[in-house]
């Protein structure tokens, strides 16, 4: 087991493409470190420069404590899951499984050894004498995984492994994710551009746009505190919303809503002050809102907001809420890119609403049994608003943004 | 003659299933009507290509008076004389074994040089990648007439003038520009993912063709292999360009064949002839049955996801 260290690490593609830009990365021995982001964001070309499967145009990057630049992969000592499996298909799964020891010059009884143990682990046993066109895709990404396990290596290098797989078996397989990392406890860096499976499964999360490195934390950390507008739009499901609203003495206008601000927000977020009579960009976590019918008891801080609800969809526990406000969409750059990434390739994802308007969303139990075209009186826990300056996108009185 | 009796079985086999796919666009009644012309024409066209087998396999139970009387008259009695002629005088059974010698080691040499350079051209990337590629495949317009004068001189020079090693060298030069032109277009399809992974897992460059990425291409491997054995085995005019008069021992098939007409004159021995043509079609039709059932398709599947 090592730990990995990134360092000013750069990719510059044929044609002056920067993939990756001065990515700094300290990768601890026996953690679990997801890299996620959009796609294109640079994470898989991050991924495959420490595997060595990329030249690295800048920086260093070192596993233990050597400097692997110019050593192949296969001198690294590390093992890759590849999102297409990629298994050889004229090999049984024994035989896929035990290859690298093979090349290793393994004793045979070791390379038994080791092949029975992962297949024990992984549920191969009944497998063994198969070729991978007669496994599912499950059974495939498992075989994926032993070949990794059997190695021993001293880092597992996994990108989208799970992304093939349909969704049920994709969550099953997240669990066994993690009971294997807990058990073999090897450093692991996972890549995907799922932030479920990032929050999920990391123990830190690195959080990339555009080959740049936005935040590094562990999940609930990027979830509470983030560093900017777009890891906060990007992390959480459904999304943040997001309004640009002026900030007066004891509170916020937007649209045609007034929510007050609790004196401690000002002495948690230094700075904010600063802001008063500005005009800044609110966000608000779809959780923090409630349906003020089923929220008794807890009023302190909450601020009423009455809506009329467009649409809803029903989770069976809980209720996302769809509804419109009065204010246009915030049109920062990073909002934008959030926008286009939600849409996939499409350039027009999402119904133009037109009128000046933004669709938000409101997550509330669904005791509330709320219908589309009601109206409803939700409330907002005030304590926990997200401000972001509108030039920058970043999170005012974050203490990454205070020091800089 | 044996090159028009061989290759439109190949052009058979793929008929079926495109019209099949073509079939499934248009509306039904469009798909009855055209499955069954292409049926038909099918019918035709196998009638086309093993008619001319079987009257040459059936010629050589005949005498000559018989060949040249009525056509299509059955032989009168079926014995094995043309045959023992044509093996023992013709010396066919010589010839067919320097056939196959040249051409096996012919087509191994090409199998093994074309995979490894249509490998590298496909999946690597260095200067000079591409203008390599190119001048392969532009060997393959090059008509073989106009190099047949300086090809002499050269394998003269060589020392190599009627020699097998000669004609062996010459038929890998021959073939190479089509199977590294068709291996190129297969390796480009197979998943680059997979000899990443053999990386990691320690493989050298070569071990990872020869082990990892040659199984994956059996398909093409094979469909290719056919390719150059029928070719290698039905060239005619290297050999007597190559392996001239005074080294008739080392003579390939085609010659032999040849000179059972050639030299007789007026007196040719037509069935020893036929029989001479329906030993040199046998082997060739086994290669294909025995090489046709190897090419399965799908044989990276379970690859990736």
């Amino acid at each position: 087991m090592a730990s990995i260290v990134l360092r000013g690490v750069d990719k510059i593609y044929a044609g002056g493409v920067k993939a990756v830009n001065g990515l700094d990365l300290e990768i601890k021995d026996g953690e679990f470190m997801v890299l996620v982001g959009p796609s294109g964001c640079g994470k898989s070309t991050a991924l495959r420069m420490i595997a060595g499967l990329e030249d690295i145009s800048g920086g260093e990057i070192h596993i233990g404590d050597k400097v692997v630049n110019h050593l192949p992969p296969k001198d690294r000592d590390i093992a890759m899951v590849f999102q297409n499996y990629a298994l050889y298909p004229h090999m049984t799964v024994e035989e896929n499984l035990a290859f690298g020891l093979k090349l290793r010059k393994m004793p045979k009884a070791e390379i038994q050894r080791r092949v029975v143990e992962a297949a024990n682990m992984l549920g191969l046993e009944g497998y063994l004498k198969r070729k991978p066109a007669a496994l599912s895709g499950g059974q495939r990404q498992r075989v994926a995984m032993g070949r990794a396990i059997v190695r021993e290596p001293r880092a597992f290098l996994m990108d989208e492994p799970l992304s093939n797989l349909d969704a049920k078996l994709r969550v099953s397989m997240r669990a066994s994710l993690n009971q294997l990392h807990e058990r073999l406890g090897v450093t692991t860096v996972y890549v995907t551009h799922d932030q479920v499976e990032a929050m999920t499964l990391g123990d830190r999360v690195c959080v990339l746009k555009d080959g740049v490195l936005q935040q590094v934390d562990t999940p609930q950390n990027l979830f509470d505190r983030p560093v900017n507008l777009f890891v906060a739009g990007f992390m959480g499901s459904p999304a943040m919303n997001f309004v640009t609203a002026d900030l007066v003495r004891d509170g916020i206008a937007f649209a045609n809503y007034r929510l007050p601000i609790p004196a401690s927000t000002f002495t948690d977020k230094p700075g904010l002050g600063d802001y008063i009579g500005r005009k800044l960009i609110v966000g608000v976590r779809p959780s923090d809102f409630e349906d003020a019918r089923s929220a008794n008891g807890h009023n302190e801080g909450w601020a009423r907001i009455p809506v009329r609800v467009s649409v809803t969809e029903e989770l069976g526990s809980e209720i996302n809420v769809l509804f419109t406000i009065d204010a246009p969409p915030v049109m920062h750059k990073d909002a934008l890119a959030l926008a286009q990434d939600a849409a996939g390739d499409e350039a027009d994802g999402s119904l133009p609403l037109g009128g000046g308007k933004s669709l938000w969303t409101a997550r509330v139990n669904s005791r509330s049994q709320v219908r589309p075209n009601q109206d409803l009186e939700l409330v907002v826990d005030t304590h926990n608003l997200h401000f972001f300056d509108p030039e920058s996108g970043l999170a005012i009185g974050h203490p990454a943004n205070v020091r800089g | 003659m044996m090159k028009t009796s061989n290759r439109p079985d190949a052009s058979a086999r793929s008929r079926p299933s495109q019209s099949r796919r073509r079939g499934h666009r248009s509306p039904k009644s469009d798909v009855k009507v055209f499955s069954n012309l292409s049926h038909v024409a099918l019918a035709v066209w196998a009638l086309l290509v093993i008619l001319p087998i079987l009257w040459t396999f059936l010629a050589s139970f005949k005498t000559n008076t018989e060949i040249f009387g009525d056509p299509l008259a059955l032989p009168e009695n079926y014995g094995w004389d043309a045959w023992g002629r044509a093996w023992e005088k013709a010396r066919i059974g010589e010839y067919m074994l320097n056939s196959i010698i040249v051409v096996f080691f012919g087509t191994a040499g090409t199998m093994l040089l074309g995979s490894m350079a249509a490998y590298v051209l496909a999946r690597y990337r260095f200067p000079g990648n591409r203008l390599i590629y190119l001048m392969f495949v532009s060997g393959l317009t090059f008509p073989i007439f106009l190099a047949l004068v300086p090809l002499f001189l050269i394998v003269n020079n060589l020392g190599l003038l009627g020699t097998h090693t000669g004609l062996v060298l010459v038929y890998i030069a021959y073939s190479l520009p089509f199977t590294v032109f068709f291996l190129a277009a297969f390796f480009k399809t197979l998943p680059t993912s997979v000899a990443e992974a053999a990386m990691m897992d320690g493989c050298s460059h070569t071990r990872t063709f020869f082990q990892i990425m040659l199984p994956m291409a059996k398909p093409g491997m094979i469909s290719i292999t056919i390719f150059n054995v029928l070719g290698q085995w039905n060239q005619y005019l290297l050999p007597i360009v190559l392996l001239p008069g005074n080294v008739q021992d080392k003579w390939v098939l085609t010659q032999g064949i040849a000179n059972i007409s050639t030299n007789a004159g007026y007196e040719a021995d037509w069935p020893g002839l036929f029989a001479a043509l329906s030993m040199a079609i046998i082997p060739m039709i086994v290669v294909y049955v025995i090489f046709q059932r190897q090419i399965q398709s799908g044989l990276t599947s379970g690859a990736i996801k």
